[in-house]
This record gives structure tokens, C-alpha cells and sequence, in this order.
């Protein structure tokens, strides 16, 4: 494939992939085929005497199975149905944030303690929306970490560093 | 009279302050996380379920059944003042029940839903208490070929009688029996799946996994879409009691749906929303005014909203009796009792009747209690749905976090609930339901234990499975649930029942 002149071919391969089933397909191929690589040396045994690799060996191929169906189920309707469009797509604010902020207070909670950890997540997690408003979320944050102090600490007892431990 | 003497120990269990209180707590955040849109009872009692560890398992359990059906109270009324469903199960009370509150009768659309919820609660705890123990006793008869065939017909059932396509959805199913092979085999000793992970050796918790892909999906996924608008209804609520015409019109409605719902929970797949669409459907088929429905028809209220009660309830029936989760809020209960020790199953009814019963008892305090506290708490409610979404999803976010921290006090299982974040939205963008990868993952371990049992019975003929009567027979409607779904006709009615408008 070239670039340039050619956009077509990309552009067609393209919408034909960017069909709910195509992707649901491929996903559980995707899955099954690394399920079954990883489990290549998992002794299999017999059905009376089964092994640890016996039961999800056989999951990954009924999975394989299903997810060509789905895939070519997903190839024949992509003539009709609609191609997730660019709207679909434009999720990666969401995805990035949510995501990072929860990574953030997951890796920061042992050694920031729970008011620094929630101060990241918040901070990280506002990012998410579409409107960002500092103030407000200051106001939040203070609130959530009054709230959380209340409930886990306070009322639950749970042991979770408050503060940064050195 | 057994039936009246294990009631009496259910409410010497239910009655103690403590579980008075956790009944109530319970209750009150169902309420709550019904009335907002953008968190359902899957997200909440998976954020929750860490947090029964530390509680007696009988209190847990009492709070984490009182968030279910409290959301099918709090759901209704913001379905009825603000046309949006606060969970999927009250999307058809929007379509009378708005109209009904446009028409200057939201007191009455609201009564009326919230007594029809309770009528349906009073009767589906009868019938749990009434046929709980003899499923109990057909389960205990079962041997691990049986319990395999059961748990194969559970999982296909609940997959038919979900909507969207069903071979996805068995897909799902199997992704969510690998996930749950994560870890150390129990039989052989070796590790599957860790990817040389030391934190998953011990596999991945329930509540991790439906933290992620629920809690955290959610939240990105409702982030993606363009913000609703809310047309919240600002009137005066004047007149609470309904009209007598009301009555006259809502209690066979009532009825019809408490019976329907009742049915369709027992069903694995069923439960609360299955329910109130069925239910629905059957009034405004049933009616003699037909053109009333979409106009505020009070039977249109009063028929899912009893319905959905009824089935979130006798959803309960499968997980105590045979330790079969019929939906997903079912599997989290099971994880629940997982947390503690406590194998789900036929055995829990003799061996723990205090819990058992106790809980059954819960239920119908928790309805008492909703009824009488929600009608007054309306007014709280509706400002609590003036906080927008952008604090909201803050919130749900920490409290995730939090949660899923404290499953095993381990940063690992906060990276892991972020990464099936991920994958729960990729799922919602694929159109691939989630619910049934959860009824995979917990009912996995059982099913290859049970498998490997009947292997050894037979010494390895999987012929077992037919040999046997009663597992020959669930195989049977296993397979005649696929066929059936095949058909063309049926398989438009399925997609029929999950439309209306």
C-alpha cells in the first residue's frame, strides 16, 4: 500500500474493520489465540486425570471458535450496517484520564497517604470531562477527602496511611 | 408450621439493631444510587462488597440485598419526575410516569409505584420463604454431573433471555470462565494465565473485575456521550394519595406484574429489568384502553414497577437455593459469600439458617422501611439530582479506587480494576454484554471442580452427562434454549420485548 494517491485501499479496509462485530471477532480470536499460546506448556493429562492446562485449552478453542463466527457474522452484515463513525472514536480523553488518574492513586496510596492520593486522582480525574473548572473541583476534592476520611478511616477503621509515610 | 418457625428465626436475626441498621444503610444507598442516573446496583455492590469483609457475613449480605432493591424504589422516581431512567429496570416507568407528572399527578404516579413495588416485595419474600427449602432439597440430591449440567443450562438461559446477540454473548461467557482461571489451580498446583504476576497467583477478585468493568466503564462511558438534558419537574408535589379511579386501575395491574416478575427472576438472565419490560408489554397488550399508554396510563406505572420488585427478588431464589447466580448482581452476592468462607449452595439453608432466613426477613423490613421513609424523603431525593455529572463521576471514581484497594490492600489490584475499565468500555462501544462474563467468572472455579468430580466418577467418559437423568434433562432445555433462540420468529419477539417507545 502506498501513500498518497491510494488512500482508497486503506479507506475501504478500514470501514470494513470498523464494524462492532469485526472488532468483537477479532477480539475474541485475539484472546483465545493468546490464550492458547500461553498456555502451549500447561500439561493437558487425560479427562480422568485432567492437567491445569486441560480446561482452559479447551475454553481458548471454543472461544476461537466463536469469535470467527461473530467475525464473519460481523464481514457479511458490514455491507448494511452502519461504520462506527469518527464520533465513536473520539473517547481517548475519557479512556487516558480515567484511567491514569485511577493508576496514579493505585501506585501513590502506599507512600502519599490517602489526602495526596485523592488530591491526584481528582486532579488527574477531572481532566476527563469535557469542562474543566478548577474552583469546583477544588471544592470537591476537600469534600470527597473529608467524606473518605469520615467513612473509611473514621467509621470502617480501615489501615490505610493517611499521610505520607518516609 | 416450619414455614412460620424459620419466619421467627429470620426476624430474631433481622430484628437485631445491628442488622436493623445495616438493612437501612442498605436500603437508603439503593435509594440513592437509584434516584442518580450513571451508577447502577452492579457498580455499587461491587464497590461495596470489599467493605463487607469487615462486617458479619449475615449484616454484608442484609446491606448488599438492600442496595438491589432499594434501587428499583429510587429508580422509579427519577424515571417519573425527570423522564430518565436512574437504572435500566425502571426505563419503561418513564414512558406513563413522566406523562402522568407532566399532567400535575407526579404525587400519584409516585405513590402508586411506590406501593406496587411493595405489594410485589410482601409477596416475592412469601415466595422465596415458600419455595426456597424444597429447591434446597432438590439441589442437596444433586452429584457434580448434575451441578455441571445445571450450571451449562444457567449460564445459556441467562445469555437467551438477555438481549443483544447471543453468540456474543456466550463468548462472553467463556472470556469470563478463562478470566476466572487466573491463578493457581486448586487440583494440580500450577499457575495458568499470571503472566509471571506474583499478585496473581492468588487469581482475581470478584469484586476487582466487576469494580473495573462496571464502576470504572461506566464512568468512561457515560463521559463519552453529550450531556442529557434534565427536565426536571419543578411543581409543588400537592397530592400524594392516589385517586380512587387510580386504585381501581393499579391493583390488578400490580398483580399481573408481581406474578410476572416473580416468574421471570427465578429464570437465570431474568430478573428486574427483563421484568418490568414483560410486564409492561402485558399491560398495554391486556388493556382496555390501549391509546392511554404513552399518555399517562397508571397501569403503566403500576405493572413494571411491581414487576421489577418482584423479579430483583426472587432473583434470589437460584443464588441461596443451588448457589446459581441468575444475573450479575447474583454473582457479586456469591463473591460475597466467597469473601467469608461461605460455599454457596443448597447447604447454607441447613447449615446457616440464621443467615438464610435472616436475610429473607431483611427483605421485607428493608420494603417496609423503603416505603414509609421514600414517600416523606421524595424532596431530598430530587435535589440530590440537581449534582451534576461532573462531581458525581469524581466520586464514583475514588470510591472505586478505594474500593478495590481495599480487596487485598494492593496497588496491583488497582491497576488491574483501571486495565478492565478499559475493557469494560471497549465492550459497551462493541456491543458486547458484560453481565454474562461475570456469571462465567464466578461460576468457573465450580465448573471445572464439578467437571473434574464427574471425570473421576467415570473414570473419564464424558458419556456421564447423558447416562444420568436429570443431567440429560438440563442438557436437553440447555439445548432446546439455543434452538429455540435459532428460530427467526422468536428471535424477533426476543429483540420485540427489549423495544418500546
Amino acid at each position: 500500500m502506498s501513500i498518497g494517491g491510494q488512500s482508497q485501499v486503506p479507506h475501504t479496509y478500514w470501514h470494513l474493520l470498523a464494524r462492532r462485530d469485526v472488532l468483537a471477532g477479532l477480539l475474541f480470536v485475539g484472546v483465545a489465540l493468546l490464550g492458547l499460546w500461553l498456555s502451549r506448556d500447561y500439561p493437558i493429562g487425560t479427562a480422568l486425570r485432567m492437567g491445569t492446562g486441560y480446561v482452559p485449552r479447551l475454553l481458548c478453542w471454543i472461544l476461537l471458535g466463536l469469535g470467527a463466527v461473530v467475525l464473519v457474522q460481523g464481514l457479511r452484515a458490514a455491507q448494511t450496517e452502519r461504520p462506527l463513525s469518527s464520533a465513536d472514536m473520539s473517547a481517548w480523553r475519557p479512556v487516558i484520564f480515567v484511567t491514569a488518574s485511577l493508576v496514579i492513586f493505585g501506585l501513590s496510596i502506599e507512600h502519599l497517604g490517602l489526602v495526596l492520593s485523592i488530591l491526584l486522582l481528582i486532579g488527574v480525574g477531572s481532566v476527563a470531562a469535557r469542562e474543566l473548572r478548577p474552583i469546583e473541583t477544588g471544592v470537591a476534592a476537600l469534600v470527597l477527602i473529608a467524606l473518605s476520611w469520615g467513612i473509611f478511616i473514621l467509621g470502617l477503621g480501615l489501615t490505610i496511611p493517611v499521610w505520607p509515610e518516609w | 408450621m416450619e414455614l412460620l418457625h424459620n419466619l421467627a428465626v429470620g426476624f430474631g436475626v433481622a430484628l437485631t439493631p445491628a442488622n436493623l441498621f445495616f438493612a437501612l444503610t442498605g436500603a437508603l444507598i439503593g435509594t440513592l444510587i437509584g434516584v442518580l442516573p450513571g451508577i447502577g446496583p452492579i457498580a455499587t455492590i461491587a464497590m461495596l462488597l470489599p467493605l463487607t469483609f469487615h462486617l458479619e457475613p449475615t449484616s454484608g449480605l442484609i446491606m448488599l440485598a438492600g442496595i438491589f432493591y432499594g434501587a428499583q424504589y429510587g429508580g422509579s422516581t427519577t424515571a417519573i419526575l425527570v423522564n430518565l431512567p436512574g437504572e435500566t429496570s425502571s426505563v419503561v416507568t418513564c414512558i406513563d410516569g413522566h406523562q402522568m407528572a407532566r399532567q400535575g399527578r407526579a404525587g400519584a404516579a409516585l405513590a402508586v409505584a411506590a406501593l406496587a413495588s411493595f405489594f410485589a416485595g410482601c409477596v416475592s419474600t412469601m415466595l422465596i420463604a415458600t419455595f426456597a427449602p424444597p429447591l434446597a432439597i432438590v439441589g442437596q440430591s444433586f452429584g457434580a454431573p448434575e451441578y455441571f449440567s445445571l450450571m451449562v443450562l444457567g449460564l445459556i438461559a441467562a445469555v437467551v433471555l438477555a438481549h443483544g446477540s447471543v453468540i456474543k454473548a456466550i463468548a462472553m461467557i467463556i472470556l469470563g470462565l478463562l478470566i476466572g482461571l487466573v491463578g493457581t489451580d486448586g487440583n494440580t498446583g500450577g499457575t495458568r494465565f499470571t503472566f509471571g504476576i506474583i499478585e496473581l497467583t492468588d487469581g482475581i477478585d470478584v469484586a476487582t473485575l466487576a469494580i473495573g468493568i462496571f464502576g470504572i466503564g461506566e464512568i468512561i462511558t457515560n463521559l463519552t456521550r453529550p450531556q442529557e438534558s434534565r427536565a426536571l419537574v419543578t411543581q409543588k408535589i400537592t397530592r400524594l394519595w392516589p385517586t380512587r379511579e387510580d386504585f381501581q386501575r393499579a391493583w390488578p395491574a400490580a398483580l399481573r406484574g408481581t406474578a410476572l416478575g416473580s416468574v421471570l427472576g427465578v429464570l437465570p438472565g431474568g430478573g428486574a429489568t427483563l421484568s418490568a419490560f414483560a410486564a409492561y408489554a402485558v399491560e398495554k397488550r391486556s388493556s382496555k384502553h390501549p391509546a392511554q399508554f404513552g399518555h399517562g396510563a397508571v397501569e403503566g406505572v403500576a405493572g413494571p414497577e411491581s414487576a421489577n420488585n418482584a423479579g430483583a427478588q426472587t432473583s434470589f431464589i437460584p443464588m441461596l437455593t443451588l448457589g446459581i447466580p441468575g444475573n450479575a448482581v447474583m454473582a457479586l452476592m456469591i463473591g460475597a459469600l466467597t469473601i467469608h468462607g461461605i460455599q454457596p449452595g443448597p447447604q447454607i439453608m441447613t447449615e446457616r439458617p440464621g443467615m438464610f432466613w435472616g436475610m429473607i426477613a431483611s427483605m421485607w423490613l428493608g420494603n417496609l422501611m423503603l416505603v414509609i421513609i421514600n414517600l416523606p424523603l421524595i424532596g431530598i431525593w430530587v435535589q440530590l439530582l440537581k449534582v451534576p455529572y461532573r462531581f458525581l463521576y469524581l466520586a464514583i471514581l475514588l470510591f472505586c479506587g478505594i474500593g478495590v484497594y481495599t480487596v487485598s490492600n494492593s496497588s496491583a489490584a488497582v491497576l488491574l480494576a483501571a486495565f478492565f475499565g478499559v475493557l469494560g468500555y471497549v465492550f459497551t462501544r462493541l456491543e458486547c454484554e458484560p453481565a454474562p462474563m461475570i456469571l462465567g467468572f464466578v461460576l468457573g472455579p465450580l465448573m471445572e471442580e464439578n467437571l473434574r468430580r464427574a471425570m473421576r466418577i467415570s473414570s473419564g467418559d464424558p458419556m456421564i452427562f447423558l447416562e444420568r437423568p436429570i443431567s440429560l434433562g438440563l442438557l436437553i432445555a440447555a439445548l432446546a434454549l439455543c434452538v429455540l433462540v435459532a428460530l427467526p420468529a422468536i428471535r424477533s419477539k426476543r429483540e420485540e420485548a427489549f423495544q418500546e417507545n
